[in-house]
C-alpha cells in the first residue's frame, strides 16, 4: 500500500461514503495524472478520422497533448505534441493531413513516424554536432484500436486493453457492433469547456440513471410526442413506446467492473429515447434483425441508457454520444463529443442522428446543459469551508449486488443504484494507492469478491 | 540533354508530385494538369519539395518550414526561402512523362 495523501480514508465503498477533497484538491488532481492517466487506456480517436496516409488528429491523455496519426504503411501511431528541442506544443491544428510536423517556435521538424528530420541552420548552429536520432518525438508507447475506437497507454506494464475492459467489452459491443462494418464519426466534434471536476461527469455516466426522470424532467415532458411536435411529419419519438422505461414492469440492470459501468432498462421493442427523431427511430427498428443475429436481443434491443469506460470515455446508446471529459484541473474539464454512426446506415439517417444528437448532447443540447448544470453548482458549492468537510451518499443499492445467471455478465445490481459508481471510486482508490498493475488487478478483484462472493 | 522517363501520366495525378533520384534528385508535379519539374531540396533546409504541398496558384509549399516557390519559375516566393530552386522542362509523350535534365544530371 503506498496511500501517501490518504485516499482511502476519503473514499469508502463499502459504507457508500465519499469526502469532496478528491473533487478539489490539487495534490489529489496531480497524483492522477501520474496514477490513473498515466496507466488507464485512453481513447485517441476514432479509425474513420484517420483514413488516409499522413491524417492526424490531435488530443490529450490527462493533461498531455498527442498527435494520432495515420502512418505511411496504413498502421497508427501517437506522439506527445511536444517539441524536444525547448518544450513547444508542436502540432496546433485540430485535425488534418499533413507530410511532417514542424515546431512553430524554432523550427524543428518531426517525420509522421516521429524521428526528427530537419534543424534549420544545423550546420552553422550545431557547429559541435547533434545526434538527430536522439531527439525523435516521445512515442506512446501501447497503442491498440477496438472496433473502430483507438486507445492509447503510457504505461508499458498496463494490462491488455482487452484485460483492462472486462466485461465492459460485452457492454461497448453493443454500441459497436450493430451492424456490418462497424461505426464511423458523422460531423466533427464539439468542445467545450465547464467547470466541474472530471469524475462528476464520468460517474454521472458510470453510475447514475437516478437523475434523469428529475433533471431531465422539463426536457422529457416539453419533447413527449405530441401533434405539435408532428411538422415534418418525423416527430421526435414517433413509433417508439409512451412511457418511461422504469415504469413498464421489465426491470433493467446496472452493471460494474474494474471501475467501468453501464446500465440500461429492459424493453419490448429496439426503442430509442423520446427526443431521438422519427427517422432515426425508424431505422434501429428496420435493422432490429442484423442487430440481434449479431448481438443478442439483450443488447440489440438496448437503444438507451448510459456507460463509462474508466476513467473518461462516456456513450449513450440510441443518442449515439461518445464523449471524453479531459481534465483540466481539478475545477475544471474540456468536454469532447463524437455522434457515432453505423456506417452502413443511409446518409439520411446519419444527418438526422447527427440533428438528434446535436438538439440533445451538442454543447447547447437541452439534455446536456441539465447535466453541466448539475456538476458545475456542485463544484461552486465546494468552495465553501464548511461543505470541504462534509461527506456524500453514494449509498443506493448497497448490498444488493449480484452476478446473474442470464448472460448479462459483471457484477449487476437494479438500473437505480449506485453499484457502479461505487465500483467507480473504488478503482479509482486502487489506482491511486498501489505502485504496481498486479497490485491494483489484486484490490479490485478483492472489492469485487466480496460484493458476489465470486 | 537527357530525356529521363518519370512514370505514366496515370499515375501522377493533379495535386501530386513524384521524386526522381536523379543528382541532384528533382521533384515532378502534377498541378491541375499541367507538369512541372523543380530541384527537389528546398533551397532553404533539408526538405523534399515532391513531400510539399501543391497549391492552385501554381505553386509548391515546402513541407517543413512552409516557404512557398513557383511551379513555372522555380522563385522563391516567401520566407524563410531566399533562394530560388532550379527548374527542368518536362515533355509529355503519349502517355507517359518525361523531365529533360542535363547529361550530368541523370539517374
Amino acid at each position: 500500500m503506498d496511500d501517501k495523501l490518504n485516499v482511502r480514508q476519503l473514499v469508502d465503498a463499502h459504507k457508500g461514503t465519499v469526502k469532496p477533497a478528491i473533487y478539489i484538491d490539487q495534490d489529489i488532481y496531480d497524483l492522477e495524472l501520474e496514477r490513473v492517466f498515466g496507466r488507464s487506456w485512453l481513447f485517441l480517436a476514432h479509425e474513420s478520422q484517420l483514413p488516409k496516409a499522413g491524417d492526424f488528429f490531435t488530443t490529450y491523455m490527462g493533461e498531455d497533448p498527442v498527435i494520432v496519426t495515420r502512418q505511411k504503411d496504413g498502421s497508427i501511431a501517437a506522439f506527445l505534441n511536444q517539441c524536444r528541442h525547448r518544450g513547444m506544443k508542436l502540432c496546433h491544428a485540430d485535425s488534418g493531413n499533413t507530410r511532417a510536423f514542424t515546431c512553430p517556435y524554432h523550427g524543428w521538424g518531426f517525420g509522421l513516424e516521429g524521428g526528427l528530420s530537419v534543424v534549420p541552420l544545423e550546420q552553422e548552429a550545431y557547429r559541435n554536432g547533434l545526434d538527430k536520432s536522439k531527439w525523435g518525438l516521445v512515442r506512446v508507447p501501447r497503442l491498440t484500436t477496438y472496433k473502430g475506437l483507438i486507445f492509447g497507454n503510457w504505461d508499458e506494464t498496463a494490462p491488455s486493453l482487452e484485460d483492462y475492459l472486462g466485461d465492459m467489452a460485452w457492454y461497448m459491443d453493443g454500441f459497436l457492433d450493430r451492424r456490418e462494418g462497424g461505426t464511423e464519426v458523422v460531423g466533427g466534434v464539439h468542445k467545450w469547456v465547464i467547470d466541474c471536476n472530471w469524475k462528476f461527469a464520468a460517474e454521472q455516466f458510470c453510475s447514475d440513471q437516478y437523475h434523469a426522470p428529475y433533471t431531465h424532467g422539463s426536457a422529457i415532458q416539453v419533447l413527449a410526442p405530441t401533434p405539435e411536435n408532428k411538422s415534418d411529419g418525423k416527430p421526435l419519438g414517433d413509433g417508439q413506446t409512451q412511457r418511461p422505461a422504469w415504469a413498464n414492469g421489465l426491470g433493467g440492470v446496472q452493471f460494474s467492473e474494474k471501475g467501468h459501468g453501464s446500465a440500461f432498462f429492459f424493453t419490448e421493442k429496439p426503442d430509442a429515447n423520446v427526443w431521438v427523431g422519427g427517422e432515426v427511430s425508424e431505422y434501429f427498428r428496420e435493422t432490429y434483425p442484423e442487430a440481434e443475429r449479431r448481438l443478442g436481443s439483450v443488447r440489440a434491443l438496448r437503444l438507451a441508457g448510459h456507460n463509462t469506460m474508466f476513467p473518461t470515455l462516456s456513450w449513450l446508446n440510441g443518442t449515439q454520444t461518445l464523449r471524453v471529459w479531459h481534465p483540466k484541473g481539478p475545477n475544471q474539464i474540456e468536454v469532447w463529443v463524437f455522434c457515432i454512426a453505423d456506417k452502413a446506415a443511409p446518409d439520411s439517417v446519419k444527418e438526422a442522428l447527427k440533428a438528434s444528437h446535436a438538439r440533445a448532447f451538442g454543447p447547447a443540447g437541452f439534455l446536456e446543459q441539465d447535466d453541466s448544470e448539475n456538476w458545475v453548482e456542485v463544484q461552486k458549492v465546494l468552495r465553501g469551508y464548511k461543505a470541504k468537510q462534509t461527506g456524500f451518499c453514494v449509498q443506493m443499492g448497497l448490498g444488493f449486488e449480484e452476478r446473474r445467471k442470464d448472460g448479462i455478465p459483471g457484477v449487476t445490481n437494479y438500473t437505480f443504484a449506485e453499484t457502479a459508481a461505487r465500483g467507480f471510486y473504488q478503482r479509482w482508490v486502487d489506482m491511486m494507492t498501489s505502485e504496481t498493475w498486479a497490485e491494483i488487478e489484486a484490490r479490485t478483484k478483492e472489492y469485487q469478491k466480496e460484493l458476489v462472493h465470486g | 540533354m537527357d530525356k529521363i522517363f518519370v512514370c505514366a501520366v496515370a499515375e501522377l495525378p493533379p495535386g501530386e508530385a513524384r521524386r526522381i533520384e536523379t543528382d541532384p534528385v528533382i521533384a515532378v508535379f502534377n498541378q491541375d494538369g499541367e507538369f512541372y519539374a523543380l530541384a527537389d531540396r528546398c533551397t532553404h533546409g533539408e526538405a523534399s519539395m515532391s513531400d510539399g504541398y501543391v497549391e492552385d496558384d501554381c505553386t509548391v509549399e515546402c513541407p517543413i518550414h512552409s516557404a512557398k516557390f513557383c511551379l513555372k519559375t522555380g522563385k522563391a516566393l516567401t520566407q524563410p526561402a531566399t533562394v530560388d530552386l532550379a527548374t527542368f522542362k518536362v515533355e509529355v509523350e503519349g502517355d507517359n512523362v518525361y523531365v529533360l535534365a542535363p547529361a550530368q544530371v541523370a539517374a
